[in-house]
């Protein structure tokens, strides 16, 4: 096992860990900064997958914007003050749903041959100025749509947040 | 870099534990954070399929989806919190088992 290879797993059991904590916190607050963690155990995966892009993006966009927002739900419908059941009362069959969908995944990664999809020598950094390349000319229609549809959704979101004259 | 099973076997883990949060929460924030995490999931593992078969032709595909993916997790979960701040406004609770005017 290479040293690469040594970090990925605690990567890996990090973000898994932290992950658990989202689901299984009996604190909302706690469960939040676990999400946090998560998220930057995700970043760490993207930069050993040598995308440092999608790792600085991930950190801006989730670790910023997406955290913040969901403090500030948290906040404004006051979760901590009256503190309830966090589980509903299907629990044990989420349960056992999750756990069956895991079992089917890892038996169809185990059970395939992966041969055409494993590199043979060392995998390069993707270059920031080719994908750069890519995204403005091959991808720019996409590109262009999904900014029209991040403006509008903000738009909506701004929208349905803010109150009404007659409130 | 490990093997690609087991890029995707942790992939698979942090799915599942995803869907297990959506299942069993029952705070609409909390289920919020367990689909972003579903969301996650599933760009790394089109990265980690980009990246494995990369070598030797050059392929952005599976990266720029990612990138999409984030923005539209992005553009989601905005609006998914401005419907939940709405909801509480109006029915002062914000758990997903108490939002029931659309039952008989």
């Amino acid at each position: 096992m290479s040293a690469a290879e040594a970090v990925y797993y605690v990567v890996a059991v990090v973000a898994i860990l932290s992950a658990l904590g989202v689901v299984l916190a009996g604190n909302i607050v706690h469960a939040a900064i676990f999400f946090i963690l998560a998220l930057g155990g995700i970043a760490g995966f993207y930069l050993m997958l040598s995308v440092e892009f999608l790792a600085l993006v991930q950190l801006i966009v989730y670790g910023g914007a997406v955290t913040i927002l969901i403090l500030f739900a948290l906040m404004l419908t006051r979760a901590r003050e009256r503190p309830q059941a966090l589980f509903g009362k299907t629990r044990p069959l989420g349960v056992v749903a999750s756990l069956a969908l895991l079992a089917a995944f890892i038996g169809a990664s185990v059970g395939t041959d992966w041969f055409e999809q494993t590199p043979r020598g060392d995998i390069e950094p993707v270059p920031f100025q080719e994908l750069g390349d890519v995204i403005f000319t091959v991808w720019i229609v996409p590109f262009i749509l999904i900014g029209i549809l991040l403006s509008i959704a903000l738009d909506g979101a701004v929208l349905l947040a803010v109150p009404d004259e007659e409130d | 870099m490990p093997p690609l099973e087991n890029v995707l076997i942790v992939n698979a883990i942090i799915f599942a534990i995803g869907v297990m949060g959506v299942l069993t929460r029952r705070n609409a924030v909390l289920i919020l954070m367990s689909l972003e995490l579903m969301l996650n999931a599933v760009s790394l593992n089109m990265v980690a399929f980009a990246v494995y078969g990369r070598v030797g032709f050059g392929n952005f595909t599976g990266i720029i989806f990612a990138l999409f993916i984030i923005v539209i997790a992005a553009a989601e979960v905005a609006l998914a919190l401005g419907i939940v701040v709405r909801t509480f406004r109006n029915r002062a609770t914000a758990n997903v088992d108490e939002i029931n005017l659309l039952k008989w």
